[in-house]
């Protein structure tokens, strides 16, 4: 999916807080985003994926506005990610439940993407009772399991081990890949900027930097 | 002070003996109080979910008006149904005045502001999070109000049964409306109230006593089905 930012600002009273006035996501590219805390780079991805839709200007999906259809071919993972009070099993299944997938693709698919990000034996833990790694990795399991266009991540491997690391990395690098699907990664990480990404934006006080 | 252990005697004579006086005004207590918790709950769960995650204009002021009307006096919602179910009020050729209907429909009044502010106040609270992440997995409004609803389940049990509790221990609106008649509409709030008038203590204290079994019964299963979730 590309995105096209037109003339993008977004104010807390007399703050700017984000102030783009063009910018192009190529589809199929991973994108990272990096900068200083504060620097508007989770605000970015709040209006890009119209869980904030108070901002001025405007995002062009694929050339189109925003819409339902739009909305569900999009998923977040946030930095502190909110699984559901129920087995990992069945919060990796909700996405697919909403789109009332036959029960056998379901099962399939869910098994398909545990095993590839190597967390079959958390199968039946609750979601809420995981550690932090295990709960950013089962909360990208239930973003990638639907195949979306778009994926955007909010520092999905921050304190987490590097095993783990290694294993979110090539699952993200192989949906961009397999699915030629969108990604905007933020990270605070520039090491892990240049290993997967293809391009990266700097932002500074929500304004663009060279 | 021999009054006061002769009436818990006698009141525990009362509960051990199974009095069908008793039981029958806790049945309709219990019938009661819970049709109408029923009744204020089905409808106004999703509604105060609804409320609490969305946005829209004037939402503050529906913020006050919910949390005032919480803490609306029972006789005053009692009085008010009376009003409409009296003989010449506009809903009183339904004849519902002192029967237990009349008590149910007080009593989900009644309860309607406080499911609808506890709820409400969950949700935007706690809900917000929950809305954004079916939002980001594709869900609709629709969708992300039934996983609030599921989610915070426990929460909202809670405040089921706060609700059930200011019901089950309301005297004004039952007293207007349902007239306390013997063996229809005598509940255990007008019984006590009207047993302490006259100086009758132990079936005041034996209702006294049930009364707060039921609570605890009440509040023991909420804490262990909390503490399985």
């Amino acid at each position: 999916m590309k995105l096209d930012l037109i003339d993008i600002k977004k104010a807390y009273g007399e703050k700017t807080v984000l102030d783009i006035p063009q910018m192009t996501i190529e589809e199929g590219k991973i994108t990272g985003i990096a900068g200083p805390n504060g620097s508007g780079k989770s605000t970015l991805l709040n209006i890009i994926s119209h869980i904030d839709d108070t901002y001025n200007g405007k995002v062009k999906y694929n050339g189109m506005d925003f819409s339902r259809d739009i909305a569900k071919n999009i998923t977040y993972v946030f930095q502190k990610p909110y699984l559901f009070r129920r087995s990992v099993y069945d919060n990796i299944l909700y996405p697919l439940k909403l789109r009332k997938l036959d029960k056998k693709t379901q099962e399939n698919l869910v098994k398909d993407i545990m095993k590839r990000l190597e967390i079959e034996n958390l199968s039946n833990k609750r979601g809420h009772q995981l550690s932090g790694g295990e709960s950013q990795k089962v909360a990208l399991a239930r973003a990638l399991v639907f195949k979306p266009h778009l994926l955007l991540l909010d520092e999905p491997t921050s304190n987490i081990d590097s095993e783990s690391v290694k294993v979110m990395e090539r699952e993200i690098v192989r949906f961009n890949k397999e699915r030629e699907g969108t990604v905007l990664i933020v990270t605070h990480n520039l090491d892990q900027a240049q290993r997967i990404c293809d391009t990266t934006i700097y932002l500074d006080s929500g304004r663009v930097s060279n | 002070m021999d009054y006061i252990l002769q009436g818990f005697k006698e009141a525990i004579n009362l509960i051990m003996t199974f009095d069908p006086e008793v039981f029958e005004i806790v049945l309709i207590s219990l019938f009661v109080s819970m049709t109408a918790t029923i009744l204020a709950s089905f409808f106004i769960i999703p509604l105060g979910v609804y409320l609490g995650i969305n946005k829209f204009r004037g939402k503050r002021m529906v913020s006050r008006i919910i949390y005032t009307s919480m803490s609306i006096p029972t006789v005053i919602v009692g009085l008010l149904v009376a009003i409409i179910l009296s003989r010449r009020g506009p809903l009183g050729y339904l004849d519902l005045m002192y029967t237990p209907k009349a008590m149910i429909i007080a009593q989900t009044l009644l309860l309607i502001p406080l499911v609808l502010g506890l709820t409400y106040s969950l949700a935007k609270n706690r809900g917000l999070n929950i809305a954004r992440v079916a939002f980001t997995l594709g869900g609709s409004k629709f969708d992300s109000t039934v996983l609030i609803i599921k989610e915070l389940k426990v929460d909202i049990m809670v405040n089921v049964a706060t609700a059930f509790s200011r019901a089950i221990s309301e005297v004004g609106a039952v007293m207007i409306v349902g007239g306390n008649i013997k063996g229809h509409t005598r509940v255990i709030t007008t019984t006590i109230s009207m047993m302490n008038s006259m100086g009758d203590y132990p079936m005041a204290i034996a209702l006294g006593i049930i009364l707060l079994i039921i609570s605890f019964l009440i509040n023991s299963f909420i804490y262990s089905y909390g503490q399985e979730d």
